[in-house]
């Protein structure tokens, strides 16, 4: 009857749960139910997000059909079917109309949800908004027909109610469908549900995405490949990346009968001997319950913990896309631009923050109907999943921001803020943790070692498109120089001879004057029979050459390729093959062929040729040999390249003449005054 | 009486006897040009021409002369670029249509040529801006003028009132004899766009001097009070900024009948600019000054100080009209301490006025009191 009791009591009868709905309406933000645009899409993302994560748990194809309908002012149905395994009837309330429940949440692996917030959040939105209780139909194999339950959420409990039960037979043997109906604004455009789809589907080209949108278009991503990606498995806690609070959680779970126990096989990276060093610095003796390790103990194991010389945290956890799908997928989705290069993508190897790994991985797509005279585009992924707002907040586009891409061959004020030209970048964080600026995830924050794995792998891409562009630059050289002499210069001879009543001379000795190259030419062809690269060696000079000519081809392809005529050398481990030509007169031409199986995966840009026997400056189509090849060369060819050394820096020094078309174009004055 | 269509080889008449003869070379330089890349060609030489540079920085105002002419620096147009394989190639569809027109009696706008260029395949012109370049090239190239080429703009020639008789041939290829005074209505005679010899032949006049007129009103309020007769005078109306044919004419006019010209135009700095193209030319035709340029032209008015002297309504410069004559104070072609102290004097007393504004005192103001007055000042009455 102590005085004090009662105040205690009075003070805590004041103090009431707050109730999920007012907790909703506190963190809309976070949430991503802010505004009816992102409300509707949030609700897209949190559905087709639960879709593929249960496809790729029960290692199935996800197969997800988003429907969203127009049911009136800023009113709207959305119904998101996949046919993954389906969810049991006992769970199917609290999966879907409970807050705050989820099967993720202690786990220490990649996905996508993490807080178990996602769709029962997009459930309650639903409910408090239009008071329509969301309506869930869900089959597993086991059962003949499916469940259909309509959900609401019983705000002050944050419990489940059950507004109505059924049975029904569906035409899937499997799956889910989730039919919310919701106040939003369906828009189109870089914030869209179908952005978002687009995204998704280029990070997850082993998914069928299916949308229908509020005016019946339909949009259909038909699946790249059909390999699951390997499963992330879940792996044991860092003690790198554990917090006080978590230590203490993972100490009261533990069924391990001793503290030893507990750290070398709860916990990850701690050996026997390490264990031992830690109990000694904690003052520990190892024998005790997990459990019973509290307080200041427990603060102590941490520090401990903190100090200790750990093996690195495993990069089991993370799912990264991988260098072969993030080219699929790019290619299955943005084909239709009709991109001119697709670079090969960079997988970074994994790295540690904190306790836990991460990754970067990045493509570029380059050309085609991209824009040119804009920024370029970017495509952030966290875990596979798209982030599509807060762009300028993110590391990701500080990471581009920050790069002289002036160097790389694209427009860039001043080298910095990002670049204007046709590209499209892909970047790909994947972690156990990754730092979002805010809960609402649409924003990596700054961190330095995420930082310099992004700019190595930007980089490292960038320094494909460079390669790109320097070709097709010296493409284009080449392309002026046959048109000057295939179309122009014959028409000029026809012309000016016409004039003068002359007939029109032999143009050979012009044509190597102008061209002064030798050209090589080697298109992959896919045909049904095989995939055939016909070789083409033209000396356009006006002298007589002796050349080698290398080949660099992808190992894999080497290994099914047949060369006619046969090489004078190969290295099959290193993709390298080599010829020594017949002599060329001027105007004189020479070919060979590589042929590879049907369908072989291979294109013009993955094959690179070199040669020797002549400078840099006069080989189109290929470069000089580089040096790391180290290939014993016939003296005939090392002669020739002498010779060609000796020729380039006697040539050096040519006339220097004004381009009279090319100082008008400059400076001819236009304007009258 | 020559018989309508008549040919001139076929009929001979008086008139055509002593005709101005077509200049017999006029399209030779062109077929040069064409046998030059054609010898190249044989000795498998790399098709190339060397032509003067018309950039900025070659172009230099010549003050001994008073005209913008060419510097020495030459460019070269080779087939070893794309582009200059390309100009190349036009150049010579370029030659092949004119002696084709030339052999057809045809001429051909500048407009038309772009179109004509259609079936010019790889020779086709882009713009009509890169048609017009290469015109000027070849009247670089071959020291003719464009209007040689049977090549003209839209733009309409000036019209003449005076005693001047010319002789034209016509478009049928008859000659005749005109008076510009007695001959035409009251619209003047229109210079045809090509006013070479060939074309148009001076026979005599007995007028003392010529007044270029800027505005239309001007022109026509002279004509009607007989300022022509009554001074003799011949009235060349300018049109705004003159067209080659109305330079290339006043040229002439100075040159073969010794006439001196006066220039009458608003008191603004952009009728400034309007003599200053009249007297030396401009940037644009620096190729073409010396046929097109007439240094010993004068500027009657309207002066900054008539608008004081005569205190005639005037505006208020813009900003745009000052930072005209600022750009003016440093043009070489307004370097004289007369015209330096003209602009100052504009800048200063900050005014504008048109030449319509001197009706403030009548309508015969102008020819009675004002022009004679100048005129006489100038030393040309």
């Amino acid at each position: 009857m102590a005085p004090s009791t009662t105040i205690a009591q009075q003070l805590a009868s004041k103090q009431r749960e707050i109730s999920v709905a007012e907790f909703f309406e506190r963190n809309r933000q976070i949430l991503g139910f802010d505004n009816l645009q992102r409300a509707l899409l949030t609700t897209v993302k949190e559905a087709v997000d639960n879709a593929i994560d249960a496809s790729d748990d029960a290692r199935m194809l996800p197969d997800v059909l988003v429907e969203i309908q127009k049911e009136g002012e800023d009113r709207y149905r959305v119904a998101v079917t996949d046919s993954g395994p389906g969810i049991l009837r006992r769970e199917i309330p609290n999966v879907f109309a409970r807050l705050l429940y989820g099967s993720r949440f202690h786990q220490n692996r990649q996905a996508r949800g993490q807080q178990g917030i996602g769709i029962s959040a997009a459930v309650l939105y639903a409910n408090l908004t239009t008071a329509r209780p969301a309506k869930i139909t869900s089959k597993v194999e086991e059962e003949e027909a499916a469940h259909v339950l309509e959900l609401a959420i019983d705000t002050q409990k944050n419990l489940p109610k059950i507004v109505s039960e059924d049975l029904e037979l569906w035409d899937r043997p499997h799956g889910t469908r989730v039919e919310l109906v919701l106040k939003g604004r369906y828009l189109r455009g870089r914030q869209s549900p179908l952005e978002y789809l687009r995204g998704t589907a280029i990070v997850n080209p082993h998914a069928r995405i299916v949308l229908v949108e509020p005016d019946g278009t339909r949009s259909t991503f038909e699946r790249a490949t059909t390999d699951l990606p390997p499963p992330s498995r879940e792996t044991l806690p860092h003690p790198f990346g554990l917090e006080l609070g978590e230590l203490g959680y993972l100490l009261k779970a533990s069924r391990k009968p001793t503290l030893t126990d507990f750290l070398t096989k709860d916990l990850q990276g701690v050996s026997a001997r390490t264990a031992r060093e830690v109990l000694d610095a904690a003052g520990l003796k190892g024998r005790e319950a997990p459990g019973s390790v509290s307080g200041e103990a427990q603060e102590q194991l941490l520090a401990a913990l903190h100090a200790a010389n750990l093996v690195a945290p495993s990069a089991e956890g993370l799912s990264p896309i991988g260098a072969m799908l993030i080219k699929r997928g790019l290619r299955n989705v943005l084909g239709e631009l009709r991109p001119e290069f697709f670079a090969p993508p960079v997988s970074r190897p994994p790295k540690v923050r904190g306790g836990f790994p991460f990754m970067v991985e990045v493509g570029l797509v380059y050309g085609g109907a991209l824009p040119a005279d804009q920024s370029i585009q970017i495509l952030r992924f966290a875990n596979r999943v798209p982030l599509l707002f807060q762009q300028g907040a993110c590391a990701v586009t500080n990471a581009i921001s920050n790069m002289d891409w002036r160097r790389y061959g694209l427009d860039q004020k001043g080298g910095s803020g990002l670049p204007v030209g046709p590209l499209l970048v892909l970047v790909h964080v994947a972690s156990t943790k990754i730092p979002f600026t805010s809960e609402a995830k649409e924003a990596i924050a700054e961190d330095p070692e995420i930082d310099k794995e992004l700019t190595l792998a930007l980089q490292a891409a960038a320094r494909h498109l460079r390669t790109h562009l320097s070709r097709k630059s010296r493409r284009e050289f080449a392309g002026d120089k046959f048109a000057i002499i295939q179309k122009i210069l014959p028409k000029l001879a026809e012309k000016t001879s016409a004039l003068v009543g002359k007939p029109v001379p032999d143009l050979t000795p012009v044509i190597t004057r102008i061209m002064d190259v030798v050209h090589v030419e080697a298109p992959v062809q896919s045909e049904a029979n095989g995939v055939r690269v016909p070789v083409a060696v033209t000396n356009y000079t006006p002298r007589a050459r002796v050349l080698e000519l290398f080949a660099e081809i992808p190992p894999e392809a080497m290994a099914l390729a047949t060369f006619d005529p046969t090489p004078d050398g190969t290295e099959p481990e290193l993709g390298r093959v080599w010829w020594t030509l017949p002599k060329l007169a001027p105007n004189g031409r020479t070919g060979l062929t590589i042929s590879f199986p049907p369908k072989t995966d291979l294109e013009t840009n993955d094959l690179d040729w070199y040669v020797a026997g002549i400078d840099e400056a006069h080989v189109l189509g290929a470069d000089p040999l580089p040096g790391d090849w180290d290939v014993r060369l016939p003296r005939t060819i090392v002669e020739a390249s002498e010779q060609a050394a000796a020729e380039a820096a006697a040539t050096g020094s040519t006339e220097e003449e004004v381009d009279y078309d090319a100082a008008e174009a400059s400076a001819t004055v236009r304007d009258e005054d | 009486m020559p018989p309508k269509r008549a040919r001139p080889s076929a009929t001979k008449t008086d008139e055509e006897a002593d005709q101005p003869k077509i200049r017999a070379d006029a399209l030779a330089p062109t077929l040069d040009l064409a046998r030059q890349i054609h010898s190249q060609l044989v000795n498998g030489e790399i098709p190339r021409m060397r032509l003067p540079l018309r950039t900025k920085q070659n172009i230099a105002f010549q003050s001994r002369e008073g005209v913008w002419k060419l510097g020495k620096a030459l460019g070269t147009r080779s087939a070893r670029k794309l582009d200059g394989a390309l100009m190349l190639l036009r150049t010579f569809y370029l030659v092949d249509f004119i002696n084709e027109m030339s052999r057809d009696r045809k001429t051909s706008t500048l407009r038309e040529l772009y179109y004509i260029s259609e079936g010019w395949e790889e020779g086709k012109f882009h713009s009509e801006d890169e048609s017009n370049l290469l015109i000027e090239d070849l009247e670089v190239m071959c020291e003719r003028l464009r209007e040689e080429f049977r090549l003209h703009p839209e733009e309409n020639g000036a019209s003449v009132i005076g005693d001047l008789t010319i002789r034209e041939r016509n478009r049928k290829g008859i000659v005749k004899k005109i008076n510009c005074r007695d001959d035409v209505g009251d619209g003047g005679y229109s210079l045809p766009f090509n006013v070479e010899k060939e074309k148009i032949d001076f026979v005599g006049t007995n007028a003392k001097f010529v007044i270029a007129i800027e505005c239309g009103g001007m022109f026509d309020r002279l004509a009607e009070n007989g300022f022509d007769e009554e001074q003799n005078a011949v009235l060349i109306h300018l049109k705004g900024q003159p067209a080659r044919s109305t330079r290339r004419f006043l040229k002439r006019m100075t040159e073969e009948l010794k006439l001196p010209v006066v220039v009458f135009t608003d008191g603004d700095p952009w009728s400034f600019r309007i003599f200053a193209s009249v007297a030396f030319g401009a940037i644009k035709t620096a190729h073409l000054s010396n046929y097109l340029a007439t240094p010993s032209a004068e500027f009657l008015g309207v002066t900054a100080s008539d608008i004081e002297n005569y205190e005639l309504p005037s505006d208020r410069l813009t900003d745009q009209d000052i930072r005209a004559l600022q750009a003016e104070l440093t043009d070489p072609r307004f370097a004289t301490s007369e015209w330096r102290a003209e602009i100052e004097l504009m800048l200063k007393n900050g005014k504008k006025a048109e030449q319509q504004s001197l009706a403030k005192y009548g309508l015969n103001y102008v020819t009675e009191h004002y022009l004679p007055d100048k005129l006489r000042e100038m030393g040309v009455l």
